[in-house]
């Protein structure tokens, strides 16, 4: 695996609220839900790639496959299961992408049980663009009541001793961010050119 | 099986498989050196002939309190306890105790059962210990009617 | 190995060719961050931490560390009324830290002197004992304190294709180098019978005795566990705050129901906790890694359960990279001793990518000697490993026996001669493929058995048919076979000695000796446990040393050369 901040040109993205966010009612959408701090205290994952990015090949992904990506962000939560369950509930066709600061991401169905998923990817410092627009596409085939083959999940021994303590630290950090009480917001993503240095 | 009093052992008397073999019984009553490979062989011998029996884990609950570990001691009683109740039901139990699995008339019935149909006070004891801390520290189910929401 | 670059140094400022050299070390492509004491971030020195106090009013703790009890979390309450020794609580939280630290080295104190004190002590105050000591006194604690005098070793025996004639003959080979217990778990849960069934198998081929497990979740882990198929089981975890512990679904009480459902089935157990885990969840509330540890010590003590796998175990990532988190680590190994349980104390996951961190962070453990120095030395490539990896694997075997033989230190393995290791994994294999074929489960082909003899990894065995093995699995646990049919297989087709070994194994658990505290079985089916082998550490020329006939064994290395004849080698 290459550095992931090499396959795409540095953007910026931030998130404008729109309003609360609404349960959908078209059944060719998938909900992508952003924790607290995603595109806002943070601008890119665990590996540095930018959340700009991540959310580029999430929504490719999906539109690659014919169905619409709808943006959300959770704000009372940073526990990944919640955020995405809550969407999948918001979802027109009851399927949610959800995704933590630093990159852990979640496909997610409403009638499942919140602490179950259809597929979960917990090795953030393994996720890259690629697998982020894999992640997209199949979301929107299980919006379109198929079956694909799973992401091939990656594995990685040395994950541990290089990451665990600095993810612990971002989730503490996204903790803090935490607005108690808030409900999920409609966000819209403005992406801007990458600034220099 | 005899009807005599359970001796008093002491820490010499560990490990009870070398030492007091005599002491050792299977829950259908052989003595633990029927468990031969003949005995397997031949078929006489069945899943449960090796199981623990409730008479044994007093005994090692007296080893462990002869060697300074009440809580050691404890556990083994609650275990003898436990040997009556089936696989499944150990299990259920098991589950019904985890967080706001059960409210709080169902782990008193849980408890009463323990107590009445296995004989199981030291048990019980720990059930409704648990249903008082649980109220506390709003760990109970809520009853069926309320939880709907 | 690693699939991510090294950091970028950011600006292009012109570095010194010693840099570049350093910036490529391994140990660099570690982990290592800021403490957060407000966060929980920190190993064992927080202001955020309570300072110790009890009160006892009419038999009963109604304060513990600055808490009334009106006030106590599940946490305190456990530990209140199951972990503490109401009747000498005030006396012993009235000795100053600085004397029972210095009780826990002096040699002219007893083990049984200290634990006099221990089990009346806080979790507060056992903190402040052992924030007094240096790692080499917290070594020299160990010790003395280590619940049982003969030190041991557990091996991890795991396939990356879930394997069974793999697991069978690593196995066997882990038992024959040494190890006392060994542990499995699976990629694919469904393997788990066949998987743990071979476990079985190919450890008492290797060495009669050695005590196997299988960790899964905990019903089916219990099930396996009843029929026999395996003999002890350590996967039940506990938490040091109570909101992690309702995240990890349990409660204090649900796990110590569990714990009295393994004694009763006659089965050894034993809890596992760690450093770091609550601050990883995100629920720390404001404590040092190590009080809350201290707390699942506590907790586990209270619980009546034999003993603790503690040492962070898969969080140790997290003290690993804060300043003094492996003197933490440490601690959280004597503190398990000093309150009498028994501890399989870490070492047991992929920690660092430095091979000289690897070795200094098993040394508090290794040196002074532990239960069992690694609660999972992966007997496997660690590419093969389904626990994630562990800190040691087969390619460390050789430097493992060579720092034994350096200090004299009994790290419990052994080199073992080439001719030995093929003859028992041939014979591991060959063995399950008789049960097998006794069960009527999938074939095990002679190639396979080939393969077996002198594989080092997976990669190394035909594929097998998953599908089959999987509806093979599946009938192991609707016909209900249990550890008696295994011997009745391994008896017919002639395997006598091993069916005799299993067969004693079995019995073990109708005379429950294996759930006294720190037991493992001998070679000769003897159990061994704190009680009949109590540590006796009293200062030098005490206590466990290696000496006899095992130093003979662990002079013996790949290669010695022959001061008789030089030109040759021994072993």
């Amino acid at each position: 695996m290459t550095t992931p901040t090499t396959t795409a040109p540095e953007r910026t993205v931030s998130l404008r609220e729109v309003g609360p966010a609404r349960r959908g009612t078209r059944p060719d959408e998938v909900v992508i839900a952003l924790s607290p701090a995603f595109a806002g205290h943070f601008t890119k994952t665990i590996v540095d790639v930018p959340h700009a990015e991540v959310l580029r090949q999430l929504m490719a992904g999906i539109e690659e496959q014919g169905v619409t990506a709808r943006l959300v962000r959770v704000l009372d939560t940073a526990d990944l299961a919640a955020i995405s369950h809550t969407a999948a509930r918001l979802s027109g066709s009851g399927i949610s992408v959800g995704v933590l600061s630093r990159g852990t991401t979640m496909i997610h169905q409403k009638d499942l049980p919140r602490l179950s998923n259809l597929e979960l990817f917990p090795q953030s410092p393994l996720l890259d663009a690629p697998v982020f627009r894999m992640i997209g596409s199949n979301a929107a085939q299980y919006a379109k009541g198929e079956s694909p083959q799973p992401v091939p999940t990656r594995n990685d021994q040395m994950a541990r001793p290089r990451w665990q303590a600095k993810a612990a630290l971002l989730h503490l950090k996204e903790f803090d961010c935490i607005e108690a009480g808030r409900g999920p917001v409609e966000v819209e993503a403005v992406f801007g050119p990458g600034t220099a240095g | 099986m005899s009807a005599q009093p359970p001796p008093e052992l002491t820490a010499a008397d560990y490990p009870l498989s070398i030492n007091r073999p005599d002491l050792l019984r299977t829950p259908s009553g052989k003595p633990i050196t029927a468990l031969t490979m003949d005995a397997v062989v031949s078929g006489e011998l069945s899943a449960t002939d090796l199981r623990i029996t409730p008479e044994t884990l007093q005994l090692q609950a007296q080893l462990a309190d002869a060697s300074g570990r009440p809580q050691l001691a404890a556990n083994f009683r609650r275990a003898a306890e436990m040997t009556a109740i089936p696989d499944a039901e150990v299990l259920a139990m098991y589950n019904a105790l985890r967080p706001r699995a059960s409210t709080g008339a169902a782990l008193e019935e849980m408890a009463d059962r323990l107590e009445r149909t296995y004989s199981a006070p030291v048990c019980a004891a720990l059930v409704r210990e648990a249903a008082e801390v649980y109220g506390r520290r709003d760990l109970l189910a809520r009853p069926v009617a309320d939880s709907d929401q | 190995m690693t699939t991510t670059a090294p950091r970028p140094t950011g600006a292009a400022a012109k570095q010194s060719l010693r840099t570049e050299l350093l910036e490529a070390r391994p140990v660099n492509l570690d982990g290592f961050v800021e403490e957060w004491p407000e966060k929980g971030l920190v190993a064992m020195e927080s202001e955020f931490d309570p300072a110790p106090s009890v009160r006892v009013e009419d038999g009963r703790i109604v304060e513990l560390d600055g808490r009334s009890r009106n006030d106590f979390d599940f946490m305190d309450t456990f530990i209140a009324n199951h972990a503490i020794d109401v009747a000498s609580a005030e006396a012993s939280m009235a000795i100053p830290s600085a004397q029972i630290a210095r009780m826990l080295i002096d040699p002219g104190v007893s083990r049984g002197e200290v634990l006099a004190v221990t089990r009346g002590l806080t979790p507060a105050k056992v903190l402040d004992v052992v924030k007094l000591m240096n790692v080499v006194e917290i070594m020299q604690g160990m010790q003395k304190m280590r619940a049982r005098r003969t030190p041991a070793n557990q091996g991890h025996s795991t396939s990356a294709r879930d394997n069974p004639i793999q697991v069978a003959a690593d196995a066997a080979e882990g038992a024959l180098r040494g190890f006392a217990e060994l542990e499995t778990t699976l990629g694919v849960l469904r393997y788990a019978p066949l998987v743990a069934i071979a476990l079985q198998v190919g450890a008492q081929v290797g060495r009669g005795g050695v005590l196997t497990q299988c960790a899964l979740e905990e019903a089916t882990e219990l099930e396996l566990g009843m029929r026999g198929i395996t003999a002890y089981a350590e996967t039940i975890s506990i938490y040091g705050t109570e909101s992690v512990f309702v995240d990890g679904d349990d409660t204090p009480w649900s796990k110590s129901f569990l714990a009295a459902a393994y004694a009763s089935r006659g089965i050894k157990m034993r809890f596992t906790s760690g450093t770091g885990s609550e601050v990883q969840m995100g629920n720390a509330e404001g404590k040092s890694m190590l009080y809350l540890e201290i707390r699942c010590i506590l907790m586990a003590k209270g619980a009546g359960v034999q003993g603790l796998q503690n040492g962070s175990i898969s969080c140790i990532g997290v003290p690993g990279a804060v300043p003094g988190g492996l003197r933490a680590v440490a601690a959280e190994n004597l503190v398990a001793s000093m309150v009498d349980l028994e501890c399989a104390s870490g070492n047991d996951q992929s920690f660092s990518h430095s091979a000289m961190r690897r070795t200094a962070r098993a040394m508090p453990q290794m040196l002074p000697g532990t239960d069992f120095v690694c609660s999972g030395y992966s007997s496997v490539p660690n590419a093969d490993n389904m626990f994630a990896g562990s800190n040691f694997d087969t390619e460390d075997f050789d430097d493992w026996n060579t720092i034994q033989r350096d200090f004299q230190v009994d790290g419990g393995l052994r080199h073992v001669r080439e001719d030995e290791i093929l003859a028992a994994r041939n014979k591991a294999a060959r063995a399950l493929q008789a049960v097998f074929a006794h069960l009527d489960l999938p074939p095990i082909t002679d190639d396979e058995i080939e393969a077996a003899t002198y594989a080092n990894s997976s990669n190394d065995y035909p594929l097998r048919d998953v599908l089959a093995d999987l509806k093979g699995a599946q009938s192991v646990m609707d016909r209900e076979i249990t550890g008696l049919d295994l011997v009745k297989g391994l008896e017919s087709a002639g395997f006598h000695d091993v069916a005799e070994n299993l067969l004693t194994v079995l019995r073990q658990r109708v005379s429950g000796d294996l759930l006294q505290t720190s037991a493992v079985l001998t070679a000769d089916f003897t159990p061994l446990s704190a009680i009949n082998d109590p540590n006796d550490y009293a200062g030098p020329g005490t206590g466990y040393r290696l000496q006899g006939e095992r130093w003979e064994q662990l002079k013996k290395l790949r290669h010695v050369t022959s001061s008789t004849n030089p030109e040759t080698e021994v072993g």
